[in-house]
Protein backbone atom coordinates (compact mmCIF):
# COMPACT_ATOMS: atom_id res chain seq x y z
CA UNK A 1 0.00 0.00 0.00
CA UNK A 2 2.49 2.73 1.14
CA UNK A 3 0.87 5.54 -0.80
CA UNK A 4 2.46 8.14 1.47
CA UNK A 5 -0.76 9.78 2.60
CA UNK A 6 -2.63 8.46 5.57
CA UNK A 7 -6.00 6.99 4.79
CA UNK A 8 -9.03 8.22 6.72
CA UNK A 9 -10.54 6.05 9.41
CA UNK A 10 -14.03 6.76 10.63
CA UNK A 11 -16.53 5.99 13.37
CA UNK A 12 -20.26 6.58 13.14
CA UNK A 13 -21.76 6.96 16.57
CA UNK A 14 -25.40 7.27 17.48
CA UNK A 15 -26.24 10.83 18.50
CA UNK A 16 -27.72 10.39 21.95
CA UNK A 17 -27.41 11.77 25.46
CA UNK A 18 -25.42 8.74 26.66
CA UNK A 19 -22.90 9.00 23.83
CA UNK A 20 -22.12 12.66 24.31
CA UNK A 21 -19.46 11.97 26.93
CA UNK A 22 -17.95 9.29 24.71
CA UNK A 23 -17.74 11.68 21.76
CA UNK A 24 -16.18 14.36 23.98
CA UNK A 25 -13.58 11.82 25.11
CA UNK A 26 -12.72 10.84 21.53
CA UNK A 27 -12.48 14.52 20.69
CA UNK A 28 -10.08 15.08 23.57
CA UNK A 29 -7.82 12.17 22.66
CA UNK A 30 -7.74 12.80 18.91
CA UNK A 31 -6.95 16.45 18.17
CA UNK A 32 -7.10 15.96 14.38
CA UNK A 33 -10.66 14.70 14.44
CA UNK A 34 -13.30 16.05 12.06
CA UNK A 35 -16.84 15.80 13.31
CA UNK A 36 -20.02 15.91 11.27
CA UNK A 37 -23.48 15.88 12.76
CA UNK A 38 -26.14 14.31 10.59
CA UNK A 39 -29.61 13.44 11.89
CA UNK A 40 -29.31 10.75 14.51
CA UNK A 41 -25.64 10.20 13.82
CA UNK A 42 -22.28 11.74 14.59
CA UNK A 43 -19.59 10.94 12.02
CA UNK A 44 -16.03 11.10 13.31
CA UNK A 45 -13.10 10.97 10.91
CA UNK A 46 -9.35 11.22 11.30
CA UNK A 47 -6.32 10.47 9.21
CA UNK A 48 -4.41 7.36 10.21
CA UNK A 49 -6.09 6.32 13.44
CA UNK A 50 -8.63 7.05 16.15
CA UNK A 51 -7.85 6.21 19.76
CA UNK A 52 -10.39 5.76 22.54
CA UNK A 53 -9.06 5.61 26.09
CA UNK A 54 -11.19 4.14 28.85
CA UNK A 55 -9.83 6.59 31.43
CA UNK A 56 -10.78 9.63 29.36
CA UNK A 57 -14.26 8.28 28.64
CA UNK A 58 -14.79 7.56 32.34
CA UNK A 59 -13.81 11.08 33.32
CA UNK A 60 -16.20 12.55 30.74
CA UNK A 61 -19.07 10.25 31.68
CA UNK A 62 -18.51 10.49 35.42
CA UNK A 63 -18.92 6.76 35.86
CA UNK A 64 -17.11 3.51 35.20
CA UNK A 65 -17.09 2.45 31.57
CA UNK A 66 -16.03 -0.80 29.98
CA UNK A 67 -14.62 -0.75 26.48
CA UNK A 68 -17.19 -3.42 25.58
CA UNK A 69 -19.92 -0.81 26.01
CA UNK A 70 -18.58 0.84 22.89
CA UNK A 71 -20.52 -1.80 20.94
CA UNK A 72 -23.75 -0.16 22.07
CA UNK A 73 -22.78 3.27 20.77
CA UNK A 74 -21.37 2.46 17.38
CA UNK A 75 -23.43 2.31 14.17
CA UNK A 76 -20.69 1.80 11.61
CA UNK A 77 -16.96 2.22 11.15
CA UNK A 78 -14.25 2.44 8.53
CA UNK A 79 -10.90 0.84 9.38
CA UNK A 80 -9.84 -2.12 11.45
CA UNK A 81 -10.01 -2.45 15.18
CA UNK A 82 -6.31 -2.97 15.60
CA UNK A 83 -6.63 -3.01 19.36
CA UNK A 84 -9.58 -3.54 21.68
CA UNK A 85 -8.59 -4.34 25.22
CA UNK A 86 -9.74 -3.28 28.68
CA UNK A 87 -8.12 0.14 28.51
CA UNK A 88 -7.98 1.19 24.91
CA UNK A 89 -9.57 0.88 21.50
CA UNK A 90 -7.58 1.82 18.42
CA UNK A 91 -9.09 2.00 14.95
CA UNK A 92 -6.71 2.11 12.00
CA UNK A 93 -6.05 0.55 8.63
CA UNK A 94 -3.73 -2.39 9.01
CA UNK A 95 -3.09 -3.25 5.37
CA UNK B 1 -37.46 5.00 -13.19
CA UNK B 2 -34.86 5.74 -10.63
CA UNK B 3 -35.15 7.28 -7.22
CA UNK B 4 -32.35 9.02 -5.51
CA UNK B 5 -32.44 9.04 -1.75
CA UNK B 6 -30.89 12.04 -0.15
CA UNK B 7 -30.85 13.19 3.40
CA UNK B 8 -31.50 16.81 3.96
CA UNK B 9 -29.93 18.32 7.03
CA UNK B 10 -31.90 21.05 8.71
CA UNK B 11 -29.59 22.98 10.98
CA UNK B 12 -31.29 23.75 14.27
CA UNK B 13 -31.34 27.46 15.12
CA UNK B 14 -29.54 26.74 18.35
CA UNK B 15 -27.89 23.60 19.66
CA UNK B 16 -28.49 24.26 23.31
CA UNK B 17 -29.77 26.65 25.96
CA UNK B 18 -28.57 30.18 26.52
CA UNK B 19 -26.86 29.38 29.82
CA UNK B 20 -24.57 26.98 27.94
CA UNK B 21 -24.06 29.27 24.94
CA UNK B 22 -22.89 32.09 27.24
CA UNK B 23 -20.13 29.90 28.61
CA UNK B 24 -19.20 27.32 26.05
CA UNK B 25 -20.56 28.51 22.73
CA UNK B 26 -23.38 26.96 20.76
CA UNK B 27 -22.71 23.25 21.04
CA UNK B 28 -24.67 20.31 22.35
CA UNK B 29 -23.61 19.33 25.88
CA UNK B 30 -24.72 16.81 28.48
CA UNK B 31 -28.01 17.06 30.35
CA UNK B 32 -26.00 17.52 33.51
CA UNK B 33 -24.39 20.73 32.25
CA UNK B 34 -27.66 21.99 30.77
CA UNK B 35 -29.35 21.67 34.14
CA UNK B 36 -26.43 22.98 36.17
CA UNK B 37 -24.44 25.84 34.68
CA UNK B 38 -25.60 29.24 35.91
CA UNK B 39 -29.03 27.98 36.91
CA UNK B 40 -29.03 29.66 40.31
CA UNK B 41 -29.98 33.37 40.07
CA UNK B 42 -27.24 35.90 40.69
CA UNK B 43 -29.00 39.23 40.40
CA UNK B 44 -32.28 41.10 40.68
CA UNK B 45 -33.02 39.86 44.16
CA UNK B 46 -35.87 41.99 45.41
CA UNK B 47 -35.68 41.28 49.09
CA UNK B 48 -32.90 40.64 51.51
CA UNK B 49 -33.34 37.91 54.08
CA UNK B 50 -34.86 39.52 57.18
CA UNK B 51 -32.48 37.50 59.36
CA UNK B 52 -29.36 38.71 57.55
CA UNK B 53 -29.80 42.27 56.33
CA UNK B 54 -26.35 42.51 54.79
CA UNK B 55 -26.70 39.40 52.61
CA UNK B 56 -28.53 38.64 49.39
CA UNK B 57 -30.82 35.61 49.15
CA UNK B 58 -28.02 33.76 47.35
CA UNK B 59 -24.75 35.16 48.51
CA UNK B 60 -21.25 33.75 48.25
CA UNK B 61 -20.39 35.37 51.57
CA UNK B 62 -22.32 32.62 53.34
CA UNK B 63 -19.02 30.76 53.35
CA UNK B 64 -15.45 31.89 53.85
CA UNK B 65 -14.36 29.42 51.18
CA UNK B 66 -14.74 31.14 47.82
CA UNK B 67 -14.50 30.22 44.19
CA UNK B 68 -13.73 32.80 41.51
CA UNK B 69 -16.20 30.96 39.32
CA UNK B 70 -18.48 28.59 41.27
CA UNK B 71 -18.88 26.50 38.12
CA UNK B 72 -15.18 25.70 38.01
CA UNK B 73 -16.45 22.85 40.17
CA UNK B 74 -18.73 20.34 38.52
CA UNK B 75 -19.87 17.07 40.02
CA UNK B 76 -17.55 14.33 38.71
CA UNK B 77 -20.49 11.93 38.98
CA UNK B 78 -22.61 14.30 36.84
CA UNK B 79 -25.68 13.75 38.98
CA UNK B 80 -28.83 15.57 38.14
CA UNK B 81 -32.12 14.22 39.38
CA UNK B 82 -32.52 11.23 37.08
CA UNK B 83 -29.06 9.65 37.23
CA UNK B 84 -28.98 10.32 40.96
CA UNK B 85 -32.29 8.57 41.55
CA UNK B 86 -31.40 5.68 39.23
CA UNK B 87 -28.09 5.19 40.98
CA UNK B 88 -29.54 5.29 44.48
CA UNK B 89 -32.46 3.07 43.53
CA UNK B 90 -29.83 0.52 42.50
CA UNK B 91 -27.99 0.93 45.78
CA UNK B 92 -31.12 0.48 47.88
CA UNK B 93 -32.35 -2.41 45.73
CA UNK B 94 -29.08 -4.15 46.46
CA UNK B 95 -29.44 -3.37 50.13
CA UNK B 96 -33.06 -4.60 50.12
CA UNK B 97 -31.96 -7.96 48.70
CA UNK B 98 -29.23 -8.24 51.33
CA UNK B 99 -31.59 -7.48 54.18
CA UNK B 100 -34.16 -9.96 52.88
CA UNK B 101 -31.48 -12.64 52.80
CA UNK B 102 -30.41 -11.72 56.33
CA UNK B 103 -34.02 -11.92 57.51
CA UNK B 104 -34.82 -15.18 55.74
CA UNK B 105 -31.84 -16.93 57.28
CA UNK B 106 -32.06 -15.00 60.56
CA UNK B 107 -28.38 -14.31 60.10
CA UNK B 108 -28.31 -11.23 62.30
CA UNK B 109 -29.75 -13.10 65.25
CA UNK B 110 -27.22 -15.89 64.66
CA UNK B 111 -24.28 -13.52 64.98
CA UNK B 112 -22.10 -13.96 68.07
CA UNK B 113 -23.60 -11.97 70.97
CA UNK B 114 -20.55 -9.70 71.12
CA UNK B 115 -21.25 -8.56 67.58
CA UNK B 116 -24.94 -8.08 68.35
CA UNK B 117 -24.00 -5.78 71.15
CA UNK B 118 -21.61 -3.86 68.86
CA UNK B 119 -24.61 -3.35 66.59
CA UNK B 120 -26.97 -2.15 69.31
CA UNK B 121 -24.49 -0.05 71.26
CA UNK B 122 -22.45 1.52 68.44
CA UNK B 123 -23.82 1.05 64.94
CA UNK B 124 -27.59 1.47 65.33
CA UNK B 125 -27.40 4.73 67.33
CA UNK B 126 -25.54 6.20 64.36
CA UNK B 127 -28.87 6.67 62.59
CA UNK B 128 -29.13 9.80 64.73
CA UNK B 129 -25.66 10.83 63.61
CA UNK B 130 -26.85 10.47 60.00
CA UNK B 131 -29.82 12.62 60.84
CA UNK B 132 -27.56 15.38 62.17
CA UNK B 133 -25.34 15.11 59.11
CA UNK B 134 -28.45 15.47 56.97
CA UNK B 135 -29.23 18.86 58.50
CA UNK B 136 -25.68 20.01 57.85
CA UNK B 137 -25.98 19.02 54.19
CA UNK B 138 -29.33 20.75 53.92
CA UNK B 139 -27.65 23.95 55.10
CA UNK B 140 -25.15 23.47 52.28
CA UNK B 141 -27.98 22.95 49.81
CA UNK B 142 -29.50 26.26 50.85
CA UNK B 143 -26.46 28.48 51.35
CA UNK B 144 -23.89 27.23 48.86
CA UNK B 145 -23.28 29.57 45.95
CA UNK B 146 -23.59 27.89 42.55
CA UNK B 147 -25.95 25.16 41.38
CA UNK B 148 -23.15 22.62 40.98
CA UNK B 149 -22.38 22.85 44.70
CA UNK B 150 -25.99 23.07 45.86
CA UNK B 151 -26.93 19.96 43.89
CA UNK B 152 -24.22 17.86 45.49
CA UNK B 153 -25.23 19.03 48.96
CA UNK B 154 -28.91 18.28 48.29
CA UNK B 155 -28.16 14.77 47.14
CA UNK B 156 -25.80 14.24 50.06
CA UNK B 157 -28.68 15.27 52.35
CA UNK B 158 -31.07 12.78 50.71
CA UNK B 159 -28.37 10.16 51.05
CA UNK B 160 -28.18 10.67 54.77
CA UNK B 161 -31.84 9.81 55.16
CA UNK B 162 -31.15 6.74 53.05
CA UNK B 163 -28.22 5.74 55.22
CA UNK B 164 -30.23 6.21 58.40
CA UNK B 165 -32.95 4.09 56.83
CA UNK B 166 -30.49 1.31 56.05
CA UNK B 167 -29.36 1.29 59.69
CA UNK B 168 -32.97 1.31 60.87
CA UNK B 169 -33.84 -1.67 58.71
CA UNK B 170 -30.88 -3.57 60.11
CA UNK B 171 -32.12 -2.71 63.60
CA UNK B 172 -35.64 -3.89 62.82
CA UNK B 173 -34.32 -7.09 61.27
CA UNK B 174 -32.11 -7.77 64.28
CA UNK B 175 -35.06 -7.08 66.58
CA UNK B 176 -37.10 -9.74 64.76
CA UNK B 177 -39.40 -7.22 63.08
CA UNK B 178 -39.99 -4.91 66.05
CA UNK B 179 -38.69 -1.40 66.58
CA UNK B 180 -37.59 -2.03 70.17
CA UNK B 181 -33.90 -2.01 69.31
CA UNK B 182 -34.29 1.36 67.59
CA UNK B 183 -35.81 2.78 70.77
CA UNK B 184 -32.93 1.32 72.68
CA UNK B 185 -30.50 2.80 70.16
CA UNK B 186 -31.99 6.23 70.69
CA UNK B 187 -31.58 5.84 74.44
CA UNK B 188 -27.94 4.89 73.82
CA UNK B 189 -27.50 7.99 71.64
CA UNK B 190 -28.93 10.18 74.41
CA UNK B 191 -27.34 8.52 77.44
CA UNK B 192 -24.53 6.18 76.36
CA UNK B 193 -21.27 7.49 77.71
CA UNK B 194 -19.31 6.46 74.62
CA UNK B 195 -21.66 8.28 72.22
CA UNK B 196 -21.72 11.64 73.97
CA UNK B 197 -18.54 13.08 72.40
CA UNK B 198 -19.92 12.28 68.95
CA UNK B 199 -23.39 13.62 69.75
CA UNK B 200 -21.97 16.80 71.18
CA UNK B 201 -19.72 17.22 68.15
CA UNK B 202 -22.55 16.73 65.65
CA UNK B 203 -24.78 19.15 67.50
CA UNK B 204 -22.04 21.76 67.54
CA UNK B 205 -21.41 21.27 63.82
CA UNK B 206 -25.15 21.68 63.17
CA UNK B 207 -25.00 25.28 64.42
CA UNK B 208 -21.80 26.29 62.62
CA UNK B 209 -22.75 29.31 60.55
CA UNK B 210 -20.46 28.73 57.59
CA UNK B 211 -22.12 25.93 55.59
CA UNK B 212 -18.84 24.76 54.05
CA UNK B 213 -17.19 24.48 57.43
CA UNK B 214 -20.13 22.35 58.61
CA UNK B 215 -19.98 20.05 55.60
CA UNK B 216 -16.23 19.63 55.94
CA UNK B 217 -16.42 19.08 59.70
CA UNK B 218 -18.98 16.31 59.22
CA UNK B 219 -16.76 14.88 56.53
CA UNK B 220 -13.84 14.84 58.94
CA UNK B 221 -15.96 12.59 61.17
CA UNK B 222 -17.21 10.53 58.21
CA UNK B 223 -13.75 9.88 56.91
CA UNK B 224 -12.82 8.23 60.20
CA UNK B 225 -16.15 6.64 61.08
CA UNK B 226 -16.94 5.03 57.73
CA UNK B 227 -13.56 3.38 57.07
CA UNK B 228 -13.42 2.19 60.68
CA UNK B 229 -16.91 0.72 61.01
CA UNK B 230 -17.77 -0.27 57.48
CA UNK B 231 -14.40 -1.31 56.13
CA UNK B 232 -11.87 -2.27 58.82
CA UNK B 233 -14.40 -3.76 61.23
CA UNK B 234 -16.01 -5.52 58.31
CA UNK B 235 -12.79 -7.48 57.77
CA UNK B 236 -12.73 -8.45 61.42
CA UNK B 237 -16.38 -9.51 61.23
CA UNK B 238 -15.72 -11.81 58.30
CA UNK B 239 -13.03 -13.74 60.13
CA UNK B 240 -14.86 -13.53 63.47
CA UNK B 241 -18.01 -15.38 62.39
CA UNK B 242 -20.16 -12.27 61.89
CA UNK B 243 -20.54 -12.41 58.12
CA UNK B 244 -23.97 -10.81 58.45
CA UNK B 245 -22.31 -7.59 59.59
CA UNK B 246 -20.16 -7.49 56.50
CA UNK B 247 -23.12 -8.22 54.22
CA UNK B 248 -24.93 -5.01 55.06
CA UNK B 249 -21.99 -2.72 55.72
CA UNK B 250 -20.78 -3.16 52.13
CA UNK B 251 -23.67 -0.94 51.00
CA UNK B 252 -22.75 1.88 53.38
CA UNK B 253 -19.17 1.58 52.20
CA UNK B 254 -20.32 1.85 48.58
CA UNK B 255 -22.14 5.06 49.47
CA UNK B 256 -19.07 6.46 51.17
CA UNK B 257 -16.93 5.82 48.09
CA UNK B 258 -19.50 7.75 46.06
CA UNK B 259 -19.57 10.63 48.55
CA UNK B 260 -15.76 10.88 48.42
CA UNK B 261 -15.85 11.52 44.69
CA UNK B 262 -17.55 14.90 44.85
CA UNK B 263 -16.17 16.09 48.17
CA UNK B 264 -12.55 15.37 47.30
CA UNK B 265 -13.06 17.04 43.92
CA UNK B 266 -14.59 20.10 45.59
CA UNK B 267 -11.79 20.39 48.13
CA UNK B 268 -9.25 20.16 45.30
CA UNK B 269 -11.04 22.93 43.38
CA UNK B 270 -11.18 25.14 46.48
CA UNK B 271 -7.48 24.64 47.15
CA UNK B 272 -6.48 25.33 43.53
CA UNK B 273 -8.79 28.26 42.79
CA UNK B 274 -6.96 30.84 40.66
CA UNK B 275 -8.11 33.82 42.74
CA UNK B 276 -8.56 32.45 46.23
CA UNK B 277 -6.28 29.43 46.59
CA UNK B 278 -4.10 30.89 49.33
CA UNK B 279 -6.99 32.10 51.48
CA UNK B 280 -8.88 28.86 50.84
CA UNK B 281 -5.93 26.71 51.86
CA UNK B 282 -5.54 28.69 55.05
CA UNK B 283 -9.26 28.34 55.81
CA UNK B 284 -9.19 24.62 55.05
CA UNK B 285 -6.21 24.27 57.37
CA UNK B 286 -8.08 26.16 60.11
CA UNK B 287 -11.19 23.98 59.67
CA UNK B 288 -9.14 20.80 59.88
CA UNK B 289 -7.25 22.12 62.91
CA UNK B 290 -10.54 23.00 64.63
CA UNK B 291 -12.45 19.78 63.99
CA UNK B 292 -10.08 16.90 63.15
CA UNK B 293 -8.94 16.37 66.72
CA UNK B 294 -12.49 16.35 68.02
CA UNK B 295 -13.54 13.94 65.30
CA UNK B 296 -10.77 11.57 66.26
CA UNK B 297 -11.70 11.82 69.92
CA UNK B 298 -15.40 11.13 69.20
CA UNK B 299 -14.74 8.16 66.95
CA UNK B 300 -12.02 6.99 69.33
CA UNK B 301 -14.62 6.64 72.09
CA UNK B 302 -16.57 4.28 69.82
CA UNK B 303 -13.43 2.37 68.88
CA UNK B 304 -12.60 1.64 72.51
CA UNK B 305 -16.12 0.37 73.17
CA UNK B 306 -15.82 -1.93 70.17
CA UNK B 307 -12.42 -3.15 71.37
CA UNK B 308 -13.88 -3.90 74.78
CA UNK B 309 -16.61 -6.04 73.19
CA UNK B 310 -14.84 -7.76 70.32
CA UNK B 311 -11.47 -8.84 71.61
CA UNK B 312 -9.48 -9.03 68.38
CA UNK B 313 -11.11 -6.01 66.72
CA UNK B 314 -8.09 -3.73 67.19
CA UNK B 315 -10.25 -0.75 66.27
CA UNK B 316 -8.12 1.80 68.07
CA UNK B 317 -5.07 0.77 66.06
CA UNK B 318 -7.09 0.85 62.85
CA UNK B 319 -8.40 4.29 63.76
CA UNK B 320 -4.86 5.57 64.27
CA UNK B 321 -3.88 4.32 60.82
CA UNK B 322 -6.93 5.89 59.21
CA UNK B 323 -6.26 9.17 61.02
CA UNK B 324 -2.71 9.24 59.72
CA UNK B 325 -3.81 8.64 56.12
CA UNK B 326 -6.32 11.46 56.39
CA UNK B 327 -3.80 13.79 58.01
CA UNK B 328 -1.42 13.12 55.11
CA UNK B 329 -4.22 13.89 52.67
CA UNK B 330 -5.00 17.22 54.33
CA UNK B 331 -1.34 18.15 54.58
CA UNK B 332 -1.10 17.65 50.83
CA UNK B 333 -4.25 19.65 50.08
CA UNK B 334 -3.29 22.60 52.24
CA UNK B 335 0.36 22.63 51.21
CA UNK B 336 1.60 21.42 54.57
CA UNK B 337 -0.39 23.91 56.65
CA UNK B 338 -1.83 21.18 58.90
Amino acid sequence: MSSGTLRQVGLDIQDSEENRGLIDAIKADNPELTIRHIPGLVKLQAAGQIVINRVTVESMLGREWETGEFQLSIVSYAGNFSEWDDDQIIVKWEH
Amino acid sequence: MQYELRSQVIEPKRQTYQNIIDRMGDQPVSRYLEGTLDVQPRENFHYRPTWAQDRELYDERFSALRLTDPYSFTDPRQYYYMPYVTNRAGLHDGFGKTIKYLEDRELLAKMPTTWQSVLTSVVLPLRHYESGAQLVSVAGARFAYGTSLEQCCSYAAFDRIGNAQMLSRVGIALGGGSGDLLKLAKQEWLDGEHLQPLRRLVEEIMVVEDWAEGVLAIDLVDSLLYPLLYNRLDDVALTGGAGAYSLFTQHLWTWFADQRKWLDALVAVWAADPGHSEENQAILARIVATWAGRAQEAVGALASVIDAQVLDADSSTSLNEITQTRAAYWAKVTGGAV
